[in-house]
């Protein structure tokens, strides 16, 4: 009794500090996500025709020649994306890290991330520039270098263009995986790097047997957050090729996008956000039993 | 002597690899300053006289968007500082029933992808009769934002001192002058570091803009890029100094607040 006493005296207001963000969440996720959900069921073309189809949505899209290019697509962000993540940062975040003078050190550290400050859209623009046809950065560095022959439409030809998307950012270290790295080199306790200097390690040594094990736990981090992201790869191949081309470049996520807001079957393209969230679902499921786990092991 | 030797690879490569990232915006800078003819005679260097003038014709085509992008991304630091505050203040400081479940919800949406519920909400805010308006831009981003932001902030207040709380209850101070007073003035770092999570977030939108806007009168500026034109003497120069300027605010925050820009980041990226 003195407890519902005491709960409607003070443990109510609670609720009340909840309200705003419910109402948000609520008008624009919650009911969203059901009705992306309910929307992947019907035959809907966003306006007048509306249809209950069951699972015919889904059985169309395993049969869909563009949704296995779009899955095929990915699988090659997503494997040239950890490939790169997991060397090319890590190498600049050590070198970074044993330059001995604190402000070169910082100094580095913030130019290195410039990349991270520019909005993405002006990333990709720009790359989009050096790609170019005609008057293009790269074409203009191959002519001067002699290599005319070695010219191409680099975003618009279908060997090339999925690589060239691959190349955006090249060489790759302007991101969060390199601070990531860095955090982690410099939470390592520096006697450890006395007892490596006693021990005579040269700097590759020093690599595999000290730091490589240390940092392996940002090492997952970023293979996890590397395979999330690159799985839904959208605005940079809107931005620089809109998936052509052909379907030499789609992803599943700007395939929705395409069958929901050019051809209007957003029946359908909920469907392929739904396949995509239980894909992303599952990997989800599979880091935080395995990857997490053997963590807690060692 | 060893040392000095290594020393020559080490920095080497260094200067590589930060020569080969900053590259494109090296690039980018002085071409901006170019009009066709000089980029076509001096393609990779500086070439005089600058033309300064590219920046002031992409800047009046940009103008107005930069002020619709700005508006709209402060309302949504706003937003979300506000109603993210209030929920980790009402996880932190009451005990109520279902306050788990409450929390679980809030956090299981930072696992729903914005391409799934990109659809149902632009029919939702259509619907809402909010498209081409402010509002259609500033509330499913600050939804977005919020899940992570309270998160970030639950933990935060977790941190405070509870004897300062329990003193100022004593006191008999209200719940709305303790979180006011106490709480917020103590949370300024995590504020800052939600805040600049959401002001990039919401300078960078790209898609939903793209959905939920056509027309001028609600552009932001993001969406404006690709419509720069300089005549045929200023070519691509006047594109790329409205590159330029379309970054230049960020440049300046991450200047004048590069801690917490970082952590932001990196937690952003992290999700906790």
């Amino acid at each position: 009794m003195t407890n519902t006493a005491r709960f409607f005296r003070r443990q109510w207001k609670g609720y009340i500090f909840l309200l705003p963000i419910f109402l948000v969440l609520g008008t624009f996720k919650y009911i969203p996500f059901f009705n992306a959900v309910k929307m992947s069921f019907y035959d809907w073309n966003g306006a007048n025709v509306k249809e209950f189809v069951g699972f015919d949505n889904f059985v169309r899209l395993f049969q869909d020649d563009t949704f296995y290019a779009s899955l095929k697509n990915i699988g090659i962000f997503t494997v040239s994306g950890v490939l790169i993540q997991l060397t090319v940062p890590l190498l600049a975040a050590v070198l970074v890290f044993h330059v001995k003078q604190l402000r070169l050190q910082n100094l580095l550290k913030v130019w290195f991330v410039v990349p991270l400050v520019i909005p993405s859209i002006v990333i990709y623009l720009t790359w989009q520039w050096i790609f170019a046809g005609e008057y293009g950065v790269l074409n203009q560095l191959l002519e001067q270098l002699g290599l005319e022959s070695w010219t191409h439409a680099w975003l618009g030809e279908s060997k090339t263009a999925i690589w060239s998307i691959v190349f955006v950012n090249f060489p790759w270290i302007g991101g969060i995986t390199f601070l990531l790295y860095l955090a982690g080199l410099m939470s390592i306790p520096s006697e450890l790097f006395e007892v490596a200097k006693l021990d005579g390690m040269n700097a590759w040594q020093r690599f595999i047997r000290l730091e490589l094990p240390l940092v392996r736990s940002q090492v997952k981090l970023v293979m996890v957050l590397t395979i999330i992201n690159q799985i839904q790869s959208f605005e940079n191949v809107l931005v620089l090729t809109n998936g052509g081309p052909g379907d030499k470049t789609i992803t599943p996520a700007l395939y929705l996008y395409t069958k929901g807001f050019s051809y209007s079957e957003m029946g359908y393209a909920s469907a392929i956000g739904l396949v995509l969230f239980i894909i992303l679902l599952l990997l989800t499921l599979i880091n935080n039993k395995f990857v997490k786990n053997t963590d807690k092991i060692d | 002597m060893n040392k000095k030797l290594l020393a020559v690879p080490h920095f080497g490569t260094l200067a590589l690899l930060l020569a080969l990232t900053l590259f494109p915006f090296y690039m980018l800078l002085v071409s901006s300053l170019k009009y066709t003819e000089q980029a076509i005679h001096n393609f990779w260097g500086v070439a005089f006289p600058l033309h300064l003038d590219n920046y002031s014709v992409a800047f009046k085509q940009i103008a107005p968007f930069i002020g619709n992008t700005a508006l709209i991304s402060t309302a949504i630091v706003v937003g979300v500082v506000i109603i993210s505050s209030l929920a980790a203040y009402s996880f932190v400081r009451f005990d109520y029933p279902g306050k788990q479940l409450f929390f679980v919800l809030i956090l299981s949406l930072m696992m729903i992808p914005g391409y799934l519920i990109l659809i149902p909400q632009f029919l939702l805010v259509q619907k809402l009769d909010m498209l081409n308006t402010y509002q259609g831009q500033i509330f499913p981003p600050m939804a977005f934002g919020a899940a992570m932001a309270t998160f970030l902030m639950k933990t935060f207040f977790e941190g405070l001192p509870k004897s300062l709380l329990e003193a100022a209850d004593m006191e008999g101070a209200g719940e709305r002058q303790i979180f006011l007073r106490i709480v917020i003035p103590l949370s300024l770092p995590i504020i800052a570091t939600v805040a600049i999570i959401n002001f990039l977030a919401g300078w960078n939108n790209y898609i939903w803009p793209l959905v939920a806007t056509n027309g001028d009168a609600v552009k932001p500026v993001i969406l404006a890029l690709s419509t720069i034109t300089g005549n045929m003497d200023q070519g691509i120069g006047v594109k790329l100094a409205g590159y330029i300027i379309s970054s230049f605010p960020l440049l300046l925050l991450f200047i004048v607040a590069t801690k917490p820009f970082i952590s932001g980041v990196t937690s952003g990226a992290v999700k906790g």
